[in-house]
């Protein structure tokens, strides 16, 4: 095993101390714990981390005295702490969120003049509860990364005093495209609305402004609402992720404000397809919906709605989720009860009755509509957005001799 | 949407389905080149066309004329898919259970539209490789489907043609690599025979 890089990353920490440490003899040290002591690699680097911590005189993380404020602690901004640094702030409690776990206290968003940073409380910690809204001087604490995102941590070595002061903060809503992962706040609109795909999701979507689209979840929480369709929100310090490389906006910490009118989104104009339907996804065909105000969701076969639990009452819709394909890109479909309706001749009421009368029950209609549409050429029309064609209509091609002469005339052209 | 700075040093692209190319069977039965992007298990593997573009995909529509249940324990079918310049081998087994199905409810002859994989392969070390085609999904159509792939088809070939002769993309040099002694205006000559089996 190589331990070059953890001694590389326990040196720079320290050097950002202004500390100089001996590279070679970390490295010893993290092969003798390993290799000789079975330690895990990760409880090993933060044991040697911790020995050199002690060494310098500088706060432990783990010692339970709490060291106080240690030499190299420095007075920084937010925008200017990285990862690795030990910091004071000062700085506005901007929002709170139920912690992820027992060990942690508290939870939530912090911010200056100069950004923002996620921050948690250890439970270990027994810092005094902060409150939302107000500014606080936050003496020692760390700052490190979860997944990439830094965050700052309130330990047992941190003092916290509350300050008077009551500058209210507010912050400049950025556009969609100069997200990055952290905090972020931004002026968007709610474009789509997909199914939740977890039983505490609440609601999840799409959000678009001039510059770009993302992704956004709304986890179920007390005094939580679902966004309105259609509608323009400014929405203030949302933490922003990264999942399978692509940013995602979740408002569980974020302050909405739901705005008037309307704005421009980057999918403007409609677009037409033309190409082959190369596969018919499962949940198309007849579906069952909920039947809550507001809902709609598509119900499991138990008639089970995420949300709303088992809906015995539920309505009837059809759709058809696939691929269509021009032969030099494949784009995701999504087509509503009346473009199915009129590319498959097959109505709503006839589908429920094959549902309701057929062995293979609502099968039979997805087998039916799978049949009249895969592999056929049709023009799709509709709205483009983050990959993913909203069609408003949809239908087969017919065989234009015009065409065919056309190619004729081109194949034959130049022999 | 365009790439923007948060996209840099990004490790994977989001998701994007393979396209399914438009071949017709004298081009694909040229096949003798196969390679993979990347490194892992599941990098796609691409079958290089002739005339200059990778292909992960194909979308297909022909006359099924025969098909062949083989296999005890592993059963699979075999059929043939005849379009206007030759035949393409399909296959489906029980890896894809779907297809499987479909093909063994079809009655030949019927026009059909498939949409599968393109492979090579060799039946002993001494013959050359044969292409066929894993089948996804394969379905009953009716002729105008049919017209309108051949269009399609002869379209999509005329412009690999195009680009082959500019020596824009970047398969072209690859292919001109593998494929030294075809000339890519043979395959013109077939899509003016294919488009001219079709009655008006």
């Amino acid at each position: 095993m190589d331990y070059s890089e953890t001694a590389q990353r326990i040196s720079r920490k320290f050097s950002q101390k202004n500390q100089t440490v001996d590279v070679l003899k970390i490295e010893g040290k993290l092969r003798r714990l390993v290799d000789e002591f079975g330690v895990l690699p990760s409880e090993a680097e933060r044991s040697v981390t911790n020995e050199l911590l002690k060494e310098f005189n500088l706060p432990v993380v783990t010692s339970s005295g709490g060291s106080g404020p240690g030499g190299a602690t420095e007075q920084k901004k937010i925008a200017d702490a990285i990862p690795g640094d030990w910091v004071t702030i000062e700085a506005r409690v901007v929002s709170l969120s139920t912690p992820a776990s027992a060990a942690i206290a508290q939870s939530g968003i912090l911010a200056d003049e100069s950004g923002e940073i996620r921050f948690v409380v250890w439970a270990k910690a027994n810092a005094p509860a902060m409150a939302e809204g107000l500014w606080y001087r936050i003496e020692s604490a760390v700052v490190d990364e979860y997944r990439g995102i830094p965050s700052l941590k309130v330990h047992s070595g941190t003092t916290i005093k509350e300050l008077g002061t009551a500058n209210p903060l507010i912050p400049v809503p950025a556009q969609v495209i100069d997200l990055h992962t952290g905090v972020g706040s931004v002026r968007a609109k709610v474009v789509q609305e997909w199914d939740v795909t977890h039983e505490r999701m609440l609601q999840q979507g799409l959000l678009a402004d001039e510059t770009g689209t993302i992704k956004f979840v709304l986890w179920k929480e007390p005094g939580k609402e679902r966004l309105e369709i259609g509608s323009v929100y400014s929405i203030f310090y949302a933490l922003v992720d990264e999942y399978n490389s692509r940013l995602s906006l979740n408002l569980s910490t974020a302050t909405l404000m739901q705005e008037e009118g309307d704005m421009p989104t980057i999918s403007g104009g409609d677009v037409a397809i033309r190409g082959a339907i190369v596969h018919i996804a499962p949940g198309s065909g007849i579906i069952k919906r909920c039947p809550v105000e507001g809902c709609n969701r598509a119900l499991s076969r138990q008639n089970y709605c995420p949300i709303h639990e088992i809906q015995p009452k539920f309505v009837y819709d059809l759709r058809i989720k696939g691929w269509l394909d021009d032969g030099e890109k494949t784009h995701n479909i999504l087509l509503q009860r009346d473009v199915v309706e009129s590319l498959t001749k097959i109505p709503l009421d006839a589908a429920v009755q094959i549902a309701e009368n057929n062995p293979l029950g609502m099968d039979e209609v997805f087998l039916r509509m799978r049949d009249a549409l895969l592999g056929r050429y049709v023009i799709c029309r509709g709205r483009e957005i983050d990959n993913r064609l909203l069609v408003n209509s949809c239908e087969r091609l017919t065989f234009e001799s015009g065409e065919h002469s056309a190619l004729l005339n081109r194949a034959g052209g130049a022999s | 949407m365009s790439m923007n700075a948060r996209e840099v040093g990004k490790k994977d692209a989001p998701f994007e389905r393979e396209p399914a190319r438009r071949v017709f069977a004298a081009e694909l039965r040229e096949c003798r080149y196969q390679f993979k992007e990347g490194e892992e298990e599941k990098s796609p593997t691409f079958v290089l066309l002739p005339t200059g573009e990778r292909s992960n995909r194909i979308y297909l529509v022909g006359t099924l004329t025969e098909k062949q249940r083989q296999g005890e324990q592993n059963l699979f079918y075999r059929g043939r898919v005849v379009d206007p310049t030759g035949t393409f081998f399909v296959m489906a087994g029980s890896y894809q259970p779907e297809a499987m199905q479909q093909i063994a409810k079809i009655e030949t002859p019927a026009f059909v539209a498939v949409v599968g994989k393109p492979n090579l392969y060799q039946k002993d070390p001494a013959s050359s490789p044969l292409v066929s085609v894993r089948i996804e999904s394969i379905n009953v159509v009716d002729k105008e489907t049919r017209d309108l792939w051949v269009l399609d088809t002869a379209a999509r070939t005329l412009d690999r043609i195009d680009a082959h002769a500019k020596g824009e993309g970047k398969d072209i040099e690859k292919a001109k690599e593998q494929y030294p002694t075809l000339d890519p205006a043979v395959f013109k000559k077939m899509a003016y025979e294919a488009l001219a089996q079709i009655r008006i």
